[in-house]
């Protein structure tokens, strides 16, 4: 498929055209050349598929959606994606998303998103959801790339801070690591930083990648070659620094302001969530939690590692409620150890209860993102999963090592 | 002309019964009409806004689904407009407006809840049962004209 | 846009006849009615135009074979890019799958109506109950 193709996306959904979202899922599509199809169907099979499918649910359009998956998997309806999507606070639309999106994802190589709406949800917050699910299917033969070749660069353009790398036959020349402020001249300083550390100048790079929040502004600013969202550049990063690039592995992004959980086969993604609704499950709540400390951020994961979480007692995830816990329980006589260690515990929490039950979790699990580098976050992870976490080389600076081993598929041998 | 509410709001049967029989069937179709004949609005396919689940507000509290508030929305009017109701038990499968088991448990609720003549039958699986099915709602119908009569006098 | 566009509805017939054809509905609307437009779609007959024509049209359809012809409105016209399955990228409307289900029992239906007029007394029917858990304890303690 070329990079004009229109992608079909089966829409498998429940109550959308009464929320008064689908107008938004129709316009996402088009903004990104994709197209809704909604599978064809027998529709004898709806009065079997719930035992079929095994789930007796009570409302008919959740049937329906188990008939449509079910054509998806079999072909009958051919379609190079899947937007899963119910309402926000139904539980019986959940279990059966839920169970949809793990029934296609076993029986096809079909990329799916999941996502519950609300009647806010609009078509900006479905955005870099739709553009994966498209790129994913658009771009394979970019996806399947596992060595970076020749000299480029990735920018990474976070909510929070911005990230940026030189890379020349798979070596990291120079990074550059700044807090966003600007979007252009943060990246312009980070892209700076880095060129000076790989002691290149910016003329002689063959070929740029921008991924993150201001991709599209950065990109276009400096012509990248590649403007990626970071779904698909974190996921491909992230195998690729873990040296995982073959069989089954999850990535886990812990990011300023949202975290992304992927499911990844052979470097590409098949089952993706991110989440931005609650600032205590980002980053932000560790910052907060250090500077409430008194400590410096790099010095949290340290303090975190020699604490113990049960000894705190925290009765909210919120970044001001859960703050608030940790400051009475330091007021109680808690060690910072003790607090740190908490804090961490929160986060990690927070994710596994509202994400990662949309994904499965395969080993190796490998956690990415500036909240990497806090050595009580994949400790944290490790407990509550119990499985081993890898935290690879570099896991802070992933999008811009993925744009730059993506953006290498653009230079000219 | 009494103005009947039907459960489910789609059902050809019932709405070609009440008519049938003299009445006015308040059903999902002309709503959905009246929706996607709005000037102005575009909001694919059924021209249901996000306004619609912020109506609905006034039928269910805000942490029931944005898809059952936007869903009464439309139902919701209906019921508040009805002299009488028909509810069918135990109907076959039923989508769209009708999709969602958690939409039709408040629809029912509430014309339950009014105080107005209400009849409910099962659905039937044969011809004995059909008989009793129209019959019961041939009568109910009838009775309906009859109490609009003695009302008028 | 015309003014009179609020009173432009659509109705569904949904022929249940051993007499009437849908052809023979066809027909009889093309005799009578200039103003609107009829369609044979999957699932029926559909009579758009104005309101009142509409009703009349659909009147002397259903006077063909009264209790064997069924009519609802509709709120999306034929065709309706919204709607229409040509259009939508595969699978029909959600509302169809209700109205195959319904217009299986719409036989029945008719013959109940015809019962009906001619005063067939209403046989008793006897409705299955879930079986008494003493009953079952019985059946078990005696296998």
């Amino acid at each position: 498929m070329n990079d004009d193709a229109v992608v079909k996306v089966a829409l498998v959904s429940c109550g959308s055209e009464y929320a008064g979202v689908h107008g938004e899922l129709e316009s996402v599509a088009g903004s990104v050349n994709a197209r809704l199809v909604y599978p064809e169907i027998d529709v004898s099979i709806l009065d079997t598929i719930g035992k079929e499918f095994g789930i007796e649910a009570a409302s008919p359009d959740l049937r329906l959606m188990m008939a449509r998956a079910k054509a998806v998997v079999e072909g009958i309806t051919d379609v190079d994606g899947v937007f899963i999507t119910s309402c926000f606070r139904c539980a019986e639309a959940a279990i059966v998303r839920n169970e949809i999106r793990r029934y296609i994802h076993k029986y096809s190589d079909i990329p799916v998103i999941s996502y519950s709406f609300t009647e806010r949800t609009t078509a900006a917050t479905l955005m870099t959801r739709m553009e994966a699910l498209t790129t994913i299917a658009r771009r394979r033969h970019l996806l399947a790339r596992e060595h970076q070749s020749g000299l480029t660069a990735g920018i990474d353009s976070g909510s929070t801070t911005t990230k940026a790398v030189i890379m020349k036959d798979d070596r990291i020349l120079g990074s550059g690591w700044v807090p966003t402020i600007k979007v252009i001249e943060s990246a312009t300083e980070a892209f700076e930083l880095a060129l000076k550390e790989a002691g290149v100048d910016r003329e002689d790079i063959q070929a740029l990648g921008t991924t993150g929040y201001g991709r599209f502004l950065v990109g276009e600013h400096f012509k990248a070659q590649l403007i990626q969202e970071e779904i698909t550049v974190n996921s491909k990063g992230a195998v690729y620094l873990a040296d995982k690039q073959k069989g089954s592995a999850t990535v886990i992004d812990i990011g300023g302001m949202d975290n992304k959980a992927i499911s990844v086969e052979d470097g590409i993604p098949g089952m993706f969530t991110m989440g931005g609704i609650c600032a205590g499950a980002s980053g932000r709540f560790l910052d907060m939690t250090a500077k409430r400390l008194g400590v410096d951020i790099t010095e949290l994961g340290s303090l975190a590692v020699k604490g113990m979480q049960e000894k705190v007692e925290m009765n909210s995830y919120c970044i001001v409620f859960g703050i608030q816990s940790l400051v009475n329980s330091l007021a109680k006589g808690s060690t910072p150890e003790d607090v740190a260690a908490a804090a961490c515990h929160s986060v990690v929490e927070q994710i596994f209860e509202q994400q990662l039950q949309e994904v499965d979790v395969k080993e190796p699990l490998i956690l990415v993102g500036g909240s990497s580098l806090i050595e009580g976050v994949p400790k944290a992870l490790s407990e509550l999963l119990k499985i081993k976490v890898l935290v690879p080389p570099n896991s802070h600076l992933i999008g811009a090592v993925g744009s730059a081993l993506l953006a290498s598929g653009y230079v000219e041998e | 002309m009494v103005k009947v509410i039907i459960y489910p709001t789609n059902s050809l049967i019932l709405s070609d019964l009440v008519e049938r029989f003299g009445h006015t069937p308040l059903a999902m179709m002309e709503k959905i009409k009246e929706k996607i004949s709005t000037v102005g609005v575009d909001s694919p396919p059924l021209n249901i806004t996000p306004e619609e689940p912020k109506m609905g507000l006034k039928y269910a509290a805000v942490e029931v689904p944005a898809g059952v508030r936007g869903r009464m929305a439309i139902v919701g009017p209906m019921i508040d407009e009805a002299e009488a109701g028909i509810i069918v038990n135990e109907s076959p499968m039923a989508f769209g407006c009708m999709g969602c088991a958690r939409t039709n448990e408040l629809t029912k609720f509430l014309i339950r809840d009014r105080d107005i003549p209400v009849l409910e039958v099962d659905y039937p699986e044969d011809e004995d049962e059909a008989r009793e099915f129209v019959y019961k709602i041939a009568e109910f119908l009838g009775s309906l004209s009859k109490d609009e009569k003695e009302g008028q006098e | 846009m015309p003014q009179n566009d609020d009173d432009i509805i659509t109705k569904l017939v949904v022929i249940s006849s051993d007499s009437v054809l849908p052809i023979d509905a066809a027909m009889k609307v093309y005799e009578s009615e200039t103003s609107i437009v009829i369609k044979e779609t999957c699932f029926g007959t559909m009579v758009t135009g104005p309101r009142e024509a509409v009703n009349r049209v659909v009147e002397e359809l259903v006077d063909l074979d009264r209790n064997h012809i069924f009519v609802k409105e509709r709120g999306f016209p034929p065709g309706d890019e919204r709607r229409c399955r040509a259009s939508r990228g595969g699978g029909p409307r959600p509302g169809f799958h209700y109205l195959r289900e319904e217009v299986r029992t719409l036989p029945m239906i008719g013959r109940a109506l015809d019962d009906y007029d001619k005063k067939v007394p209403l046989k008793e029917v006897a409705h299955k109950k879930k079986l008494d858990v003493k009953k079952l304890a019985e059946i078990i303690e005696s296998a």
